[in-house]
């Protein structure tokens, strides 16, 4: 699904060379969950940015659902990001003054599909998200949990192949990031393979996989045991 | 089509939500172009060609023939001495040859029981000034003797005389005689009036009546326009045999070789009067055509030419302007740019959505400019009030300040708009 190979990354300043991934590896077969964890400023941002077609690299190669981004035009690695990329922002990124509908309808926008197909994917998306009634409502009036939930959905509608998950409960309260965790573990359970970025080791631990990124690298890959309820209510309540 | 529509629902919504700033730049934007635009109204009037069709071969007749040394005559003069205009009438080179002078007289219908008498401002001519100039006919045609008591009368005299009718047939008084109308034009519009685009008068109406030179002659109807003269005269008609220099000719000639045989004509007739000495000037006889003509009248008055200019650069520093507050509010919108980028917009799909915005800000725009820009040209006019009637706001000018507004606006978003579409991804979205 997801295969990079030796990828690196680089910033440069007039005086500063700043090596934000070196020597990257990171294989993701479909269907599964991973956890990225690391310390700030480790790269896990930049690993999420250059995941999702968010920004370039420099060196390596990357695959993503079978196709090598590298030197792809900026229509193509757009396509790839509408088709098979979901994204979820910490800060849940709904346009405020945007109903639940239309936010979640635009990336289907840039899909070219008709309005019947785009109506029944946010349906099933809200569906999907527990918010099917909540279609007309602003953001604003909604809780942060339910706001998140809806970015959830506006990642769904477009049935991508990944979901790339940036810190997505750090806004949130315990409860609600526990509400927002269990609907990804369902979607990771039925089916979709999710990346998330976490600073909270909890919660990683509440992951099979976890990859630590330390200094631009991954340092330790980690299986955990099957995930149980336990090690979930453990992850949420701390 | 469907995301064209999409791009107008956002622009639609980003023009409801910052309702202060579009007002704001499509205002900065409409006051540009309405200054152009009214600028352009009268500049278009100056500058336009009064007759398109054959303006490069009607030609108005210069020559140099004034009997005395003169130091402030250094050039062939357009007003020429009775003689010097039969001269050129005879000769049969030109398609159409005519002489006039302006002149004015009152008339009035003699069928009419009121004894009021209409002031006409008057072209004392010959028969050919009606197919040299385009005159356009609404009924009759022009006389065809150039002694008899017969005039053309323009469509306001004709208004005002006989109501509007066919007045073909009908007499008028005019000082005591009474004249047969021949021939009625239709309104008439000559922009510049190229005929008589001298002593300021290229922006004055057409004429009310049109009369035989021979026939206004003989009645002695005054000189109304410059004249010089070596001998003094009493009367209009005391002019044929003396030195009095009033008179205008035009000729008609249809190609070079014909102009270079008429421009030897009149060049061999002033060499015939050199010869004899009634001139002491080499010869330097000049045949303008009709944009030459107006050129060398200096009809586009200077101080809107300088107007022209600046409000050129006062355009310029609104789109400035628009585009400083567009970089602003793109500046502010990163946020929705790049959540857009990120969930599959390309960069083209986001400098489409600025387009189209950019296109409806442009017909906002357009709309109030056309509105100011007929404000402002009302203004304008009380500088150059002989330019009251004929300049306007027609169809053609106000789809020019539709095109001038959009694209404007158009500009005015061009680099706001590479800079939003190309700004880094990664960096605006958490």
């Amino acid at each position: 699904m997801l295969n990079m190979q030796s990828i690196s990354r680089i910033f440069k300043t007039d005086t500063i060379k700043t090596h934000a991934l070196r020597d990257f590896n990171l294989n993701v077969k479909p269907g599964e969950f991973v956890s990225v964890t690391g310390p700030s400023g480790s790269g896990k941002s930049t690993f999420l940015n250059v995941a999702g077609l968010l920004d370039g690299f420099d060196g390596g190669s990357y695959e993503l659902d079978g196709v090598n981004v590298k030197g792809l035009k900026d229509d193509e690695l757009s396509r790839l990001r509408n088709e098979k990329i979901g994204f979820i922002f910490q800060s849940y990124n709904l346009i405020p003054d945007f109903n639940i509908f239309d936010n979640i309808d635009m990336p289907l926008r840039y899909r070219g599909f008709s309005a019947k197909e785009r109506k029944r994917r946010i349906e099933n998306a809200l569906e999907q998200v527990g918010l099917a009634s909540r279609h007309k409502y602003l953001p604003s009036q909604l809780s942060g949990g339910q706001q998140q939930r809806i970015a959830i959905a506006r990642a769904l509608a477009g049935e991508p192949k990944i979901l790339l998950a940036d810190e997505p409960t750090g806004n949130l309260d315990s409860l609600m990031a526990r509400q927002v965790m269990e609907l990804l573990h369902t979607l990771n359970e039925q089916g979709s393979t999710i990346i998330m970025v976490t600073h909270d080791p909890d919660q990683a631990r509440s992951i099979k996989r976890n990859v630590q990124v330390i200094d631009g690298q991954i340092t330790d890959m980690s299986i955990y045991a099957p995930l149980n309820n336990v090690a979930l209510n453990k992850a949420h309540t701390a | 089509m469907d995301m064209f529509l999409y791009y107008l629902k956002l622009s639609k919504h980003n023009l409801k939500r910052h309702k202060l700033f579009f007002t704001l730049m499509i205002t900065t934007l409409a006051v540009g172009v309405a200054v152009l635009l009214a600028n352009l109204a009268i500049l278009r009037v100056m500058t336009s060609d009064p007759i398109p069709e054959k303006s490069d071969k009607i030609f108005s007749v210069n020559m140099n023939a004034w009997p005395e040394k003169d130091e402030n005559i250094s050039e062939s003069l357009h007003i020429l001495r009775y003689r010097d205009a039969m001269h050129i009438l005879k000769s049969n080179i030109p398609t159409f040859s005519i002489a006039h002078y302006a002149s004015q007289v009152y008339a009035r219908n003699i069928e009419s029981k009121s004894l009021t008498r209409f002031s006409a401002e008057t072209r004392a001519t010959t028969s050919d000034f009606f197919e040299l100039t385009n005159a356009p006919f609404a009924f009759g045609g022009t006389w065809n003797n150039e002694n008899s008591n017969d005039v053309v009368i323009g469509a306001d005299l004709n208004q005002k005389l006989f109501g509007g009718i066919n007045s073909v047939g009908k007499t008028i008084e005019i000082g005591k005689q009474i004249f047969r109308v021949v021939g009625v034009l239709k309104p008439w519009n000559l922009k510049p009036l190229f005929y008589h685009a001298t002593e300021r008068r290229a922006f004055n109406k057409t004429d009310d009546l049109y009369a035989p030179l021979e026939t206004a002659l003989t009645y002695n109807w005054g000189i109304s326009a410059r004249t010089s003269s070596t001998e003094s005269f009493s009367d209009a008609s005391d002019t044929r045999a003396k030195n009095v220099f009033y008179m205008q000719a035009f000729v008609q000639l249809e190609n070079a070789q014909q102009k270079a045989q008429f421009q030897n004509y009149i060049d061999s007739y002033s060499q015939s009067l050199k010869d004899s000495g009634e001139h002491p000037f080499p010869i330097n006889n000049k045949l303008y055509d009709v944009n030459q003509w107006l050129d060398k009248n200096k009809v586009v008055d200077q101080k809107i030419l300088a107007f022209a200019l600046a409000t050129v650069l006062f355009l310029a520093v609104c789109i400035f302007n628009a585009s400083s507050l567009l970089l602003a509010r793109y500046h502010s919108a990163k946020f929705e740019t790049g959540l857009r980028r990120a969930v599959g917009a390309s960069k083209k799909n986001i400098f489409y959505q600025g387009a189209v915005e950019s296109l409806i800000i442009g017909s906002c725009c357009a709309v109030l400019a056309i509105i100011l820009g007929w404000a402002f040209l009302k203004f304008s006019l009380t500088l150059f009030p002989y330019l009251n009637d004929i300049a306007s706001f027609d169809a053609k000018l106000m789809l020019l300040g539709i095109v001038i507004a959009v694209s404007t606006s158009f500009i005015s978003a061009l680099y706001p708009l590479i800079q939003a579409s190309n700004s880094s991804l990664s960096a605006q979205i958490k």
